[in-house]
């Protein structure tokens, strides 16, 4: 009797399935989506968009994987190419990076959708060449965009507002006050920048900032983007070179900071107050705040040689979302960038102290704090159209001449041709 | 094989001629085998494979030939992370053998009391993850850490550096955190070895009028010699493939002043997507670390052939 009963049950059941319309089928799909937000409040800016997404998407189960930076070039394109791996991924800019998977054929252009979602107007049109590619990989910064990001970076100077107002100094609008400000630092016996070089990457920002000064965005971007006429060798990299040395024969920078690396030494040393500035990206934001609060520390863009506009400074939008090219719901995935991209997912990120690229109400933000200062500084750069690049995405190897500068074992002159001579050779 | 079917043969010696069954004791080692053959083998055949293309280590690799190993010597980057490695001999394999000696020789005739105890601490920095090691030692030289501290204590400010970011020291200061990994581990394989030397040849010895450098040279470095060849294999082989300890002390820096092959074989293979060079680079070393293994071993053996014909 029993069995009798659940045969029919059984029976009505498959009837209604194979009765069901065909949009009901999407019932059984999964998402599946690699990203890297690894700490506790990107988590739950995700985990609350996915929900949202979900929601939204009956039927439609999002899985979730997080990895570091790292794994996402290594192995990301091994899952890729395997053919199994993520409808929808983070990926890591560059050649080694976004670059590699576009020459194996591994992700899906996405002009129709940008176009298709407006994605264009998230940010500034000279961003998404970050996140661009030739059709066969080999050409960086233009034709097909292949990702789209949530978040943006820019490098620039904290400070501490005391140290400052203690010595009546004023931030300076160009170069030459720059280093008459770091003169006066000197005088009253403060090390006008902590900064540490061990771990080697934090050293390409002090030479961005200096090389951002007298080159123009047209000589970078050729030779980021390996454009014809791109070289290393040109005298803006010579004279920022020559003067980052001028730096360290000043006494500019934290004492030892050879040996000193970023999480522990300059961090530490920057919240100690044991010296005024520090040049680094606005990621250190959060970290901070979380520290010392908003209002005792500052971030200023770094000056050029004209009072008032900024140097080109390392910038841009953080890892971008792609989609596998042999993914079964490329358009589902669209969607889901669309959401993780966009308004809805600023708002969050900005809540959480995060950097989001997409701009947000002018209104949240409040006069004075660390949090203004660095919206100030995103947007002082890209009206200036001074968002420059990360060298190490073209010359891999930069970071250790740029110790090799610093630390005097070469000249200048030879870390040109050095820097130029790894460039050429990859 | 000769030793392995003598014993074989006195075991079966009795239930029927000898050798008669030896064939199954294939069948015992098929197991290891099988593992050994998936694991290590066709990885090996594999890297030779791929060390002749270029391949991204995703997409379909092309055949180049020897392309990859000319560019090998032309690669300066290579040759001077080679010669890295070779500098990091010296910390990771000769000082520690000779440091080990040197403390072996002096508690080898006295008994100390607490040797468990003294054993098992200095084989403690062999027990920990390199990683562990590095994050410690970044710690001691940072500029701000405590041998500069210690330093400037006892009046050597003059001396205070940024150790593992210095052109001229890091080098050395990465290359005493080997020693410090890899002495306790040959000192462990000394003492024990020392325990097996007859207490009666240094009395002999002492009889004869051996003072204590004698009855070193004379009792215990002979004695030590099948120790010191198994150090000297195992650490010569941990200078060569070094790789976390560095990575996480240094990073190859300053400049290139540290970089060893290991960390160029990863950045090409998995960072840069040159899987064919990488290979290329791993087998040279692979090369380089048995030949060097094998020619220790087979001085050795010729050695013992001549004592034992004496």
């Amino acid at each position: 009797m029993a069995l009798k009963h659940f045969l029919g049950l059984l029976l009505v059941a498959a009837l209604l399935v194979a009765g069901l319309p065909a949009a009901a089928q999407s019932e059984t799909i999964t998402l599946v989506v690699w990203d890297n937000w690894v700490r506790d409040a990107e988590q739950e800016m995700i985990e609350i968009l996915n929900a949202e997404f979900e929601a939204a998407h009956p039927g439609v189960t999002i899985k979730r994987e997080v990895y570091a930076t790292d794994d996402l070039t290594t192995i990301l394109p091994l899952e890729l190419a395997g053919g199994s791996g993520p409808d929808v991924t983070m990926i890591n800019q560059g050649y080694s990076g976004m670059g590699a998977l576009v020459k194996a054929g591994l992700l899906l252009p996405l002009n129709d959708y940008a176009d298709q979602y407006n994605w264009w107007d998230r940010y500034a049109l000279g961003l998404h060449s970050r996140n661009s590619f030739s059709e066969d990989g080999t050409q960086f910064g233009v034709d097909n965009v292949y990702g789209i990001s949530n978040t943006a970076e820019v490098v620039g100077v904290y400070y501490h507002r005391a140290i400052f107002e203690e010595r009546g100094l004023a931030i300076p609008t160009t170069l030459a006050e720059f280093e008459a400000l770091m003169n006066a630092l000197l005088a009253a016996d403060v090390t006008p920048i902590v900064f540490g070089s061990l771990d080697g990457w934090p050293a390409i920002h002090e030479f961005s900032v200096l090389q951002g000064v007298y080159i123009t965005l047209e000589e970078l971007d050729a030779f980021m983007y390996r454009l014809p006429g791109g070289t290393f060798n040109t005298e803006a990299n010579l004279q920022a070179a020559t003067k980052l040395v001028e730096w360290v024969d000043a006494g500019y920078f934290s004492p030892g900071f050879a040996g000193m690396d970023y999480d522990g030494a300059t961090f530490g040393g920057f919240l100690n107050q044991e010296g005024a500035m520090w040049i680094t990206g606005n990621w250190m934001t959060g970290s901070i705040v979380e520290e010392l609060g908003e209002e005792p520390v500052g971030f200023f863009a770094f000056p050029s040689d004209e009072a008032g506009v900024p140097a080109i400074v390392p910038g841009g939008v953080g890892l971008a979302y792609g989609i596998r090219a042999t993914s079964q719901h490329p358009d589902l995935a669209a969607e889901y960038i669309d959401l993780v991209t966009g308004p809805r997912a600023a708002e969050l990120l900005f809540e959480r102290g995060f950097f989001p690229a997409t701009a947000v109400d002018p209104s949240l933000l409040s006069e004075g704090t660390l949090t203004a200062d660095m919206f100030d500084v995103w947007a002082a750069v890209s009206e200036a159209n001074a968002v420059g690049h990360w060298l190490d995405w073209t010359a891999p190897d930069v970071a250790a001449n740029i110790q090799e500068l610093m630390g005097k074992v070469v000249t200048p002159e030879q870390f040109v041709t050095d820097v130029e001579a790894d460039y050429t050779a990859r | 094989m000769g030793r392995f079917a003598d014993a074989l043969a006195a075991s079966t010696a009795g239930r029927g001629r000898p050798y008669e069954h030896v064939h199954h004791a294939y069948f015992y080692i098929l197991p290891g085998f099988i593992v050994y053959f998936v694991f290590v083998l066709i990885p090996i055949v594999n890297t030779v494979r791929y060390s002749l293309t270029e391949w991204t280590g995703f997409t379909a690799p092309q055949y180049i030939g020897l392309a990859n190993y000319e560019r090998l010597l032309e690669d300066g980057r290579f040759w001077n992370a080679l010669g890295n490695n070779a500098f990091f001999v010296i910390f990771y394999t000769i000082l520690p053998i000779m440091l080990g000696l040197f403390l072996t020789s002096l508690m080898a005739r006295g008994n100390l009391r607490g040797m468990v105890i003294f054993r098992t601490g200095l084989f403690v920095p062999q027990v920990m993850s390199a990683v562990v090691v590095g994050i410690i030692w970044r710690w001691i030289f940072d500029y701000r850490g405590p041998l500069n501290a210690f330093l400037r204590d006892i009046g050597l400010g003059a001396a205070v550096k940024p150790w593992l970011g210095d052109f001229t020291w890091a080098p050395y200061a990465a290359g005493i955190v080997g020693s410090w990994v890899e002495y306790g581990l040959c000192m462990v394989l000394f003492i024990a070895g020392v325990q097996s030397i007859s207490e009666e040849l240094y009395d002999a010895a002492e009889v004869d009028g051996a003072n204590a450098w004698h009855q070193f040279r004379h009792v215990t470095l002979p004695g030590l010699q099948q120790q010191v060849l198994v150090a000297f294999v195992v650490t010569f082989i941990a200078a060569l493939r070094v790789f976390d300890l560095v990575f996480v002390l240094t990073r190859g820096g300053p400049g290139r002043e540290t970089q060893v092959v290991s960390m160029l074989i990863y950045e090409e293979a998995f960072e840069y997507h040159r899987a064919g060079y990488g290979s290329a680079m791993a087998l040279v070393m692979t090369v380089l670390i048995v030949s060097v293994s094998t020619a220790v071993f087979y001085a050795q053996s010729r050695r013992e052939e001549r004592e034992n014909a004496r």
